[in-house]
């Protein structure tokens, strides 16, 4: 059982799977990038959850990256997995100032719902 | 004080910016041609100076004008020059037209034809459809620009005045004449030119100057040309020196860069200026940011002087004598109006580091900033859109990297700041999905649907709105049949109308969660399920369907806690679990509790499928096939069994074997909506976006409420590059997309 309790988790971990794949491996080579991802349970910025959705290497790994993310996102659990699951539009978050992002904005542009495996319900 | 002149009493912009009564309209017109529509987008008022934007199908134009105070023209024009010059290579023309008439000082009429032949290079007026009419309407406005002092010398104001007396114009005729000799002089390069090399300093100067820009024009290197000292004081030489490098790009600008070089500095040599370019254009006006920066400091505080102080520093400009140069300018134009035209940048500035960015790129950030601001003041929807752009600019530039990636960073910035193209362009571009228009739609369904998912998240059921089955006799009967057919949408009404009459039928609402469930509607289902579970709370079924949607909402702390309550009121296992009931149960407790339990009775399918379920949480997904294939094994034709089987094998990206499974409870049960959306899902999964994309077709066909399969229908339309379907779907438009994507 994973540490932790937010929901991304769990999506992080299926994404962690996921990147081994071969689906996974033309992630990699489709956008490349290093998000890292700052998940708060409830409102942002609190009790942060830190991270790293390595696209470039293929891996999800917990823990701020060592080295320079090409984006990174602040946001709570459910925003982030409304974009995951594209129940959220990133831009009206965005605007909303419901996520934060720093860093590069064509980074930020490719960070969207396809590059995430949907969970199948049992 | 041409530009004065053009604006006072123009204070208000024409909407069609051709007709006589705007001048700059009128040049606009003429500088782009007849054949180009100039159209004046927005006129923002400032404190005191109107703004203009002007944009015709050749490229935007910023014209920008001021009121001027007191004697200061030169500030429109450097502006103006500034922002023609620079905000389109395409209007390089324009640039010459200024520099050349300005220093030509050609009197009279002579002067309206040298400056079509200059439009001439991109759109010949000669040649232009229009009357004779708007041809001299046209003279009339250039011909006022092109007298005039030496911009470079300041000269009195009433120069400028005096410039504006209309001029007799040639007659059409006359004007091609006068037409060809100018351009027999354009032709030559460089050294045959009016103005003799030994009149007055200015003319000579002018005259230099004018055969640098005609040799550019006509592509043959400029040669030296030796010059009688011109008196040119130091600012004067900074003057030329940047306007010459500024025009050489602009003209020359298909050359390589050398070739710039070395061209400004054959000019420069030939004028006795030392060149100290360094490298790339830095940016023309250190003396200015120089001047600028000391006013700003006066008129505003950080912000500004750091953006200026960023751009005298970075450029690295030296200023040989700042001082005099500010103080020469000063004594001719007044301190304040160089300020206060360039108050209206302030803002702009506001943008940070600059980088090694060339003028070229600030004035287009400035440009799409400014629209940026016009967009903020117009719409309400767009407010947030070019909030959301400052956001993004102001985050962007201080995270930027000087250099290179600028025009990049400008692209991306005025791509996005453009209204319409916003939308698309960032959506289309960026997220994969096409968010267009209109945006005050979109956040009002988003916001209903918030309101949707928040009601029935805190377990309130949302009724559907219009029931058939409310009057019916027996609805409950109804409903099963229904939902024993597969017409699940239909059994959720008759449910619904059950559950209205009798609020405390378990046994209702538990169908009717269980048609939610199956219908892809955890939600609902969950919210259905707690008040099945409020009327019975023992209800095993119940339990262990609240567990299987809790677990399919991510929330293993609930999931786990109806599960356990499971096995606590299971009449069997219950004495396994310990006495003391706990709300927030140990997983691996549990886990340990329910392989008892199954040891216990091994034929119990209903504990291997909760067992899978707890698997499942603990992504022990081998366990958990193991336990749902035995539990099949009891219970081989239980439909949803093969879907939690696939389930638990799509999450532990076995996709190829999940479809199997779902294939099985399709056979089993054909109406199965969620084993539908979880087919997609898998092919998705795997980048068969195609596929993915008939298999969401089909399950939203079934139920056109299944929120979920039509956000993945709609990434993986956009995946598999159906943008074009992707209106469909937004519009839920179920007949086309099933037409386009057939199973």
């Amino acid at each position: 059982m994973d540490s932790s309790s937010l929901k991304s988790a769990q999506l992080l971990e299926q994404m962690r799977l996921h990147l081994a794949t071969d689906a996974g491996k033309e992630l990699t080579k489709k956008v490349g990038l290093v998000y890292q991802l700052n998940i708060a349970p409830k409102k942002l910025g609190i009790d942060e959850e830190i991270y790293v959705v390595d696209l470039k290497k293929g891996e999800v790994t917990k823990g701020p990256y060592q080295g320079k993310p090409d984006a990174t996102f602040s946001f709570t659990d459910n925003d982030f997995l409304g974009i995951a699951t594209g129940k959220t539009n990133p831009q009206m978050a965005f605007i909303r100032g419901a996520i934060k992002i720093k860093g590069s904005i064509s980074a930020a542009q490719k960070f969207t719902p396809d590059i995430f495996p949907k969970p199948a319900k049992l | 004080m041409a530009m004065r002149h053009l604006i006072t009493g123009q204070n208000n912009c024409d909407p069609d910016g051709a007709s006589s009564s705007n001048p700059f309209g009128a040049l606009a017109n003429a500088v782009f041609g007849q054949s180009s529509k100039a159209q004046i987008l927005y006129t923002l008022t400032y404190s005191e100076s109107p703004f203009l934007i002007l944009e015709c199908d050749r490229g935007k134009v910023d014209v920008c004008r001021y009121e001027v105070r007191a004697a200061a023209s030169r500030v429109d024009e450097l502006d103006v020059l500034n922002k023609l010059s620079l905000t389109s290579t395409q209007l390089s023309y324009n640039y010459t037209l200024f520099i050349v008439q300005s220093i030509k000082e050609l009197p009279g009429p002579a002067v309206g034809v040298p400056s079509t032949s200059d439009f001439s290079t991109a759109a010949p007026l000669s040649t232009v459809p229009g009357s004779e009419n708007e041809f001299k309407q046209d003279q009339r406005p250039l011909a006022r620009l092109l007298q005039g002092t030496d911009f470079i010398r300041g000269g009195p104001a009433n120069d400028w005045v005096e410039s504006f007396r209309p001029p007799t114009l040639p007659d059409f005729g006359r004007a091609e004449s006068r037409f060809a000799e100018f351009e027999q002089i354009y032709n030559n390069a460089g050294t045959t030119f009016g103005p003799p090399l030994d009149g007055p300093p200015q003319r000579v100067l002018s005259g230099v100057l004018h055969s640098f820009l005609a040799s550019g024009r006509a592509g043959v290197p400029f040669q030296p040309v030796p010059v009688p000292a011109l008196g040119l004081s130091e600012s004067e030489k900074q003057c030329i020196r940047d306007r010459s490098c500024i025009m050489a790009r602009h003209i020359l600008a298909d050359q390589p860069e050398e070739y710039i070089q070395a061209q400004v500095n054959t000019l420069l040599h030939s004028l006795d200026i030392d060149n100290q370019m360094k490298g790339p254009m830095h940016g023309p006006y250190p003396e200015m940011e120089e001047y600028w920066k000391q006013s700003q400091s006066a008129l505003r505080p950080a912000p500004m002087h750091n953006a200026a102080h960023n751009w005298v520093t970075e450029f690295g400009r030296q200023s040989n004598s700042p001082d005099d140069w500010a103080h020469s300018f000063e004594q001719q134009f007044g301190p304040n109006g160089w300020a206060s035209g360039f108050e209206q940048h302030q803002s702009q500035m506001a943008m940070g580091q600059m980088g090694g960015a060339n003028m070229a790129n600030l004035a287009a950030m400035e440009q799409s900033r400014m629209l940026a601001q016009t967009l903020a003041s117009n719409n309400d929807p767009k407010f947030q859109l070019s909030q959301g752009a400052d956001k993004w600019a102001s985050e962007f530039s201080s995270e930027h990297n000087q250099g290179g990636q600028s025009e990049n960073w400008i692209d991306e910035f005025s791509k996005l700041n453009v209204t319409d193209e916003w939308a698309e362009e960032f959506s289309g571009g960026g997220f994969g999905e096409s968010y267009a228009d209109p945006w005050a739609d979109e956040f009002q369904e988003q916001l209903s649907a918030s309101r949707q998912s928040s009601g029935a998240s805190r377990g309130v059921y949302v009724f559907s709105e219009m029931n058939p089955y409310v009057g019916h006799p027996n609805p409950m009967q109804e409903g099963q049949e229904l939902f024993h057919k597969g017409l699940l949408s239909e059994a959720v009404l008759a449910l619904e109308a059950e559950v209205l009459k009798n609020p405390d039928n378990t046994e209702g609402w538990r169908l009717l969660g269980v048609t939610h469930a199956e219908n892809d509607d955890d939600q609902q289902a969950i919210a259905a399920m707690m008040r099945a579970q409020e009327a019975d709370p023992r209800n095993l079924e119940v339990l262990l369907a609240l567990g299987v949607s809790h677990t399919n909402e991510l929330e293993q702390g609930e999931a786990l806690r109806y599960l356990y309550r499971w096995l606590q009121n299971h009449p069997k296992y219950g004495a396994l679990a310990p006495p003391q009931s706990t709300d927030t149960p140990y997983g691996p407790d549990v886990v340990r509790l329910f392989n008892e339990a199954a040891q216990m009775s091994p034929d119990d399918a209903d504990v291997h499928i909760v067992l899978g379920v707890l698997y499942n949480l603990s992504r022990e997904y081998d366990k958990a096939i193991a336990a749902f294939k035995t539990a099949l094994q009891l219970k081989p034709q239980d439909y949803s069994l093969w879907n939690k089987l696939g389930a638990t094998q799509a999450n532990s990206v076995q996709s190829a074997d999940a479809v199997l499974a779902y294939q099985q409870a399709l056979d089993l049960k054909p109406n199965y909506v969620r084993a539908w959306a979880n087919m997609g899902i898998s092919y998705a999964n795997q980048g068969l976006y195609e596929d993915s994309i008939r298999y969401y077709v089909r399950a939203v066909a079934m139920n056109p409420k299944a929120d979920n399969a039509w956000q993945y229908l709609r990434i993986s339309l956009s995946n598999a590059s159906r943008a074009d379907m992707i209106a469909a779907c937004d519009s839920r438009n179920l007949d086309a997309l099933q037409k386009e994507f057939p199973l």
